[in-house]
């Protein structure tokens, strides 16, 4: 199906018009049957959340004007090559309370720990890849940002090598899993054989109740057997990761590089569609170009308006947006398995639950929107104070949208943005 | 259920041309049914299952899918024609309980249709009731596997490792009639298979790991831009990183390197280069003190908790070379920290902050002057860490800078010791510049030198000698390990199934600890492991032990349990080691977990109460802990039943106290978040589960009140009566809050149709009379937006008149043996793991009448149910 879907929108990008494809009835129907079918359904089919705990300076972040004319803030200068690929918004939030606390629900809407945006869409679209979605953060993970539906704040992973690890399976790792299961194979024989006794001395219902278990068990030696006969799908690279891990505090930027780095590789080996990154931010002084900062991250960002700390905060945010353009660098060159750039088809949320880090203000979030399929260049500003003023949780409809996924609310949103964005 | 449709397909061909002598049930059976229900009751009318009840209030929840709907909650059933046609009570005594459920409460045969002569209602009744009571038996759990939690606990027990913790992905257990632990709905699923051989396997490594990898002996420097600074810890000058404070928490005192982590337990060569920037003439020379740290622990740890490596005497003021041999963990680092700095930040010693200042102030009386002027000048606001020192700088050199006098110097002083990380944050750069500072050049760390066992070798040594019981694997440690993880005793067939799996592990040239690694895998994905009580008949000793063990602390039977459980079948003892087991805690996981089965608390996590309520997160954490602190106490006191519906007291936060509960009295104004223990009056609107903001608010879903939601949750949870689930899935009426009709009005149209009638009548009254209650408990006495009037009157279906809350609870008080009956079901339920049968509950009707005719405790109840025969029956 999905070749069919980027064959139409390759011929309407060459003739110039980005429209919304009408969802096809026929194609909606099979939405309902099938979970898997609805992933192959969307025009993106990866989604990447990045959010940033002291948020952004918004004056640095928001450009002046609106629509596509608009001009490169300083934050947005950064990302200056990509801007026909990205969206900038603002006037968005989740018209939730305000505090450090509140970050939480930045992918969850008005509630912290709610079933979050991108485990909706793992849950959906995560099980044809070997892991249906990936945690991560760059600096202390001080704040939840993935939650399950059942509202479990997932943890995330911060040291790379770790990442590294789980991606790409060294030699040794592949002769343990082989151990692991040839060993564990011969002895499910001895677990079958007790258990066959234990049944037999059970009455007939109890025996019935007991096929559940015979059941999973020979399923579950069924997928072993199919694991050793094939090759484990377990990708290999030549990146070399440095051999210590960047998990100082101070190291923190050097972090998020690597972790873009590995994003990017996940992406591209189809290890899994669904990722997050947090970005931290704690009391570390960061030294940027050769010059130490006059005074630590977090206490920066409570600038009070002061000249000299918003300088030296909007230093430390360019190099946030720095290493993201690097992100941004890697889908435009990396491939799917069609040989189209992964930026494409990957939406890539970058924002944060934090409006104002200087009042702890959870209103008018930075987000910016880039990839996806969806037709970019300018700067979306939603008026607030109007009534019936669209909310973060519209946005993410349409990215759900985008992704395939129909659904018609998130958290307190019900309209979605598909009118203004597509 | 697929047996019974096949048995209703058959065996009407065969009954069809039977007459009444050759039948099991007495012609006077027969005529009874034929005269006062065939005329409506044909072949298209079913009677459901009394097991199928609506059990837990649902649809409050959000984000609700299928895979979290009950199991079983598809009607499915007889008509009664069929039923007398089958001509045997027994092959589905839960339908016949139905049809004597209806007949003995009056609600069948309905109004209007021929009144049943009271002596024919109650040989019926009787004859029903003997024949259900010939038909069943106690007992008959099917096999029921550990839950999620007991699953997590079993391992914390049997490992004796207290922080082994499930994944989060980890499948959850789907509740049956509302709860989490009964065998017919604890099912297997491949998923579930593999994530506990996943778990075993990682229990497996934890105490049998594969060997660990040594790395290469290095040698890593550490210049000081090689270094952390956080906050105002420390700043680089010329050559050398200068530390001027010695605060608590590391971020602001300390520096460690930042690329610099061992990655083996072992001893490392260190060595520093340290020197005093412009020390004191005076006073005791620097003390340095090089300390190591986890470098995933959080950097905002004190200095005091981390262990000490070396100390330091700095006294040169030019660089000097420190070395010495120190034993570093895996994955640690080492910390610098100048323990006798004059500045600190803590608010502890906010002495010595004032003590710097007051002494700058005396050498120089421009320099207070200088801190006021940039406190005071445009940005006043914006100076943390070094911007708000070149700032008071910039005033210092200024000529023209006023002077300020003794009572502006000490309003900035009392300004200062308002909040003093804050300021020390800036004028720690002032010694950073101007001394004394210790400076650290750098540092090396090389090694490891040799393999030492750390605290996590050491914990897992400690884990596998008590394990094994020794240091070697052996025979009798395996014997051992399978008695425990199985919880009885094994057979020596089932003991050399095992014992060859770590014999033939060991034979094809693997390691022991491969071996036991192997058998641990492979023993905690065993169907002896997994399930428990599962051996046929009634329960043994071992099985007893295991189910009271489980039903009173989610865990397998301690050794104190263990020990006495050959005489367990003495009521004795099996009192003494309940009495022992029963906890009193609020916090204890019986308590917990029973109350959120029971009454459905744990819904609470998932309701957020509309903004207007003003109910807070921590309120909804407290109204639940209100619940668990209130059944604990009257478990704890052994209180009688009836202070469940109208007690003397409640444990509450002052905050609801007030806010909800309408209490006036005084409350210690810093702990408004506090629960403390509070008096009420007896008899009044508040108090009691009908009384609870969390029953008021597991029973509403945040915005609107469910009277139809409150009411079956009545009849389920406090009555024990829950009303079959209503046809077509039909949605809860939900309260016009418009005001243009009330919950009332729209509940009428239920009693103008029979078929909600038959329900309705009993569950409506119940909602309606809570109504006074809002979404989060609070008393209201009209409907929200300025809507009309909440009209609470009522009538029972035994005729009672009600006028509000008050009168239900004096109701329930009156219909004790109910609620009673009802809490004992519950309880039996969640620990046998099956629902009680109508024998069952016969059973335990006598229990709970005996109880209140001796006017005894609630304490008492739950060990009378232990004693019972239902407790004992698999």
């Amino acid at each position: 199906m999905r070749p069919n879907n980027s064959h139409r929108r390759q011929v309407l990008k060459a003739a110039g018009i980005s429209i919304a494809l009408p969802q096809l009835e026929s194609l909606a129907d099979s939405d309902e049957s099938s979970n898997v079918g609805q992933a192959d359904l969307g025009k993106a089919s990866r989604l990447v959340c990045i959010g940033t705990y002291l948020g952004f300076y918004r004056d640095a972040f928001f450009p002046k004007q609106t629509g596509r004319e608009y001009q490169f803030s300083t934050l947005l200068g950064e990302v200056a090559d990509h801007r026909d690929h990205f969206t900038v918004f603002s006037g968005l939030d989740h018209r939730a309370p305000n505090g450090h606390a509140a970050w939480n629900n930045f992918l969850c809407g008005q509630s912290p720990n709610a079933y979050s945006l991108d485990q909706q869409i793992a849950d959906r679209i995560g099980r044809e890849t070997r892991f249906p979605s990936i945690q991560l953060s760059a600096g202390k993970a001080s704040q939840t940002m993935s939650h399950t539906r059942r509202g479990v704040a997932l943890p995330m992973i911060q040291r790379p090598s770790v990442l590294y690890g789980k991606l790409f399976a060294t030699e040794a790792d592949r002769k343990r899993t082989d151990y692991l299961l040839k060993s564990g194979k011969s002895a499910l024989d001895s677990v079958l054989e007790d258990a066959d006794q234990l049944q037999r001395s059970v009455s007939g219902a109890d025996r019935v109740k007991l096929n559940e278990y015979f059941d999973s068990l020979r399923e579950v030696e069924r997928r072993m057997t199919r694991q050793l006969a094939s090759d484990l799908p377990v990708p290999s690279t030549d990146y070399q990761l440095p051999d210590y891990d960047p998990v100082a505090p101070t190291l923190q930027l050097e972090a998020e590089t690597l972790m873009y780095d590995l994003m990017a590789l996940a992406l591209e080996t189809d290890s899994t569609r669904v990722m997050t990154l947090f970005i931290g931010g704690l009391g570390q002084v960061f030294t940027i170009d050769g010059r130490t900062l006059q005074a630590g991250y977090h206490a920066l960002s409570h600038h009070g308006n002061n000249a000299d700390a918003i300088a030296d905060l909007v230093k430390v945010e360019r190099e946030h947006m720095r290493c993201f353009n690097g992100f941004l660098n890697h889908l435009k060159l990396k491939t799917d398995s069609t040989g189209k750039p992964l930026l494409d088809s990957t939406i890539v949320l970058l924002g944060t639950g934090m409006g104002d880090a200087s009042r702890h203000a959870n209103s008018n979030l930075p987000i910016l929107v880039a990839g996806g399929g969806f037709g970019h260049g300018q700067h979306l500003a939603v008026e607030r104070k109007e009534a019936g003023a669209p909310l973060l949780g519209d946005l993410y409809l349409t990215l759900m949208h985008q992704l395939g996924v129909e659904v018609d609310q998130f958290s307190n949103a019900k309209q979605n943005l598909n009118h203004l964005f597509s | 259920m697929v047996r019974w449709l096949l048995i209703a397909f058959f065996f009407p061909v065969l009954v069809h041309g039977q007459d009444d002598s050759q039948s099991n049930f007495a012609p006077a059976v027969r005529d009874f049914f034929r005269s006062y229900c065939f005329e409506c009751h044909d072949d298209s009318i079913s009677i459901h299952d009394r097991s199928l009840s609506n059990a837990k209030v649902s649809g409050t929840a959000k984000n609700e899918e299928p895979a979290d709907a009950p199991l079983g909650a598809t009607p499915s059933g007889f008509s009664l024609q069929e039923l007398i046609r089958l001509d045997d009570v027994s092959v589905s005594p839960k339908h016949w309980e139905r049809v004597l459920d209806l007949i003995k409460s009056g609600a069948m045969p309905p109004d209007g249709s021929d009144v049943i002569p009271q002596d024919d209602r109650a040989e019926m009744i009787a004859w029903i009731d003997r024949q259900l009571t010939e038909s069943l038996s106690i007992g008959g759990t099917p096999p029921r596997r550990l839950n999620r939690d007991e699953y997590q606990r079993t391992i914390q027990s049997l490992f004796n490792l207290q922080d082994f913790n499930l994944p989060p992905g980890f499948p959850a257990d789907r509740p049956l009639h509302g709860f989490t632990n009964l065998g017919e709905g604890l099912v297997v699923s491949p998923q579930l298979f593999e994530a506990y051989s996943e778990s075993a396997r990682q229990v497996a490594d934890e105490l049998f790991p594969p060997p660990r990898k040594v790395p290469l002996a290095t040698t890593e420097h550490a210049g000081p831009n090689e270094m952390v600074i956080s906050y105002s810890s420390s700043k680089v000058v010329g050559d050398a990183m200068r530390l001027g404070m010695k605060c608590d928490p590391i971020q602001r005192s300390c520096t460690w390197p930042s690329r610099i982590e061992a990655k083996v337990a072992g001893v490392y060569g260190i060595s520093v280069r340290l020197s005093a920037f412009r020390p004191r003439a005076e006073g005791p020379p620097m003390l340095a003190k090089v300390l190591a740290r986890d470098v995933s622990s959080t950097d905002g740890v004190s200095h005091g908790s981390l262990r000490l490596l070396q100390e330091i005497v700095v006294t040169k003021e030019s660089p000097e070379i420190f070395e010495f041999e120190a034993i570093l963990h895996e994955g640690q680092t080492l910390v610098l920290h100048w323990a006798n700095a004059e500045l600190d930040s803590d608010q502890a010693d906010k002495a010595a902050l004032r003590k710097f200042f007051e002494a700058k102030g005396q050498e120089n009386p421009r320099y207070l002057a200088a801190w006021h002027a940039m406190l005071n000048g445009e940005q006043g606001q914006g100076f943390r860490g070094g911007i708000g020192w070149e700032r008071v700088k910039s005033h210092l050199s200024n000529e023209d800078l006023p002077l300020i006098d003794a009572e502006q110097q000490e309003a900035l002083l009392k300004k200062i010791m308002g909040n003093p990380v804050l300021y020390a944050e800036t004028v720690v750069f002032d010694v950073f510049e101007n001394g004394p500072a210790l400076e650290v050049h750098g540092l090396k760390v090389s090694g490891p030198k040799e393999i030492v066992e750390g605290p996590k070798e050491l914990t897992r040594k400690r884990l596998r000698a008590r394990f094994l019981g020794g240091s070697a694997a052996s025979e009798e440690a395996i014997r051992r390990f399978l008695k425990r993880a199985f919880r009885r005793p094994v057979d020596e067939k089932t003991a050399q199934i095992w014992i060859g799996l770590f014999n033939e592990h060991l034979e094809d040239g693997h390691s022991e600890d491969e071996a036991m690694h192997l058998l641990i895998r492979h023993v905690l994905i065993s169907p002896r492991f997994l399930y428990r009580c599962i051996q046929d008949g009634p329960l043994d000793d071992y099985d007893l032990a295991t189910r009271l063990s489980y039903f009173l602390t989610q865990r397998p039977p301690d050794d104190r349990l263990i020990k006495k459980v050959e005489r367990l079948s003495d009521p004795a003892v099996l009192r003494d080691q309940a009495e022992r087991l029963l906890p009193s805690s609020a916090g204890s996981s019986f308590v917990v977990d029973f109350t959120e089965q029971w009454l459905g608390t744990r819904l609470l996590a998932d309701i957020m109460p509309d903004g207007m309520f003003k109910f807070t997160k921590t309120d909804q954490k407290n109204a639940k802990l209100e619940v668990e602190n209130f059944f604990a106490e009257i478990l704890r006191e052994n209180r009688p039943l009836r202070d469940f519906i109208d007690p003397d007291f409640t444990w509450t936060s002052p905050r609801i106290a007030k806010n909800i509960y309408e209490l006036n009295q005084e409350f210690d104004k810093q702990k408004v978040n506090n629960l403390q223990r509070i008096s009420l009056p007896r008899g009044g609107r508040f108090g009691g589960l009908l009384g609870q903001s969390a029953v008021m608010m597991a029973t509403a879903n945040g915005v609107d009140t469910q009277p139809v939601l409150r009411g079956v949750w009545v009849l389920d949870n406090l009555l024990g009566s829950p009303p079959p689930p209503p046809p077509n899935a039909v949605p809860p009426i939900t309260p016009d809050t418009n005001g243009a009709k009330t919950p009332r009005e729209l509940l009428t149209l239920h009693t103008e149709d029979m078929t909600c009638a038959m329900c309705h009548h009993r569950i409506d009254p119940l909602g309606i009379v809570l109504e006074n209650f809002d979404p989060v408990g609070r008393w209201r006495d009209r409907w929200p937006n300025g809507g009309m009037p909440i009209d609470s009157r009522v009538v029972m279906p035994d005729g009672t008149e009600l006028k509000d809350v008050v009168d239900l609870k004096k109701w329930m008080l009156l219909h004790l043996d109910q609620f009673g009956l009802c809490v004992a079901e519950k309880l039996m339920t969640y620990a046998t793991g099956r629902q009680m049968n109508y024998r069952e509950r016969s059973e335990l009707e006598g229990i709970v009448r005996h109880h209140l005719s001796q006017d005894a405790g609630f304490r008492d109840l739950v060990l009378d149910l232990i004693a019972s025969p239902v407790f004992a029956a698999k």
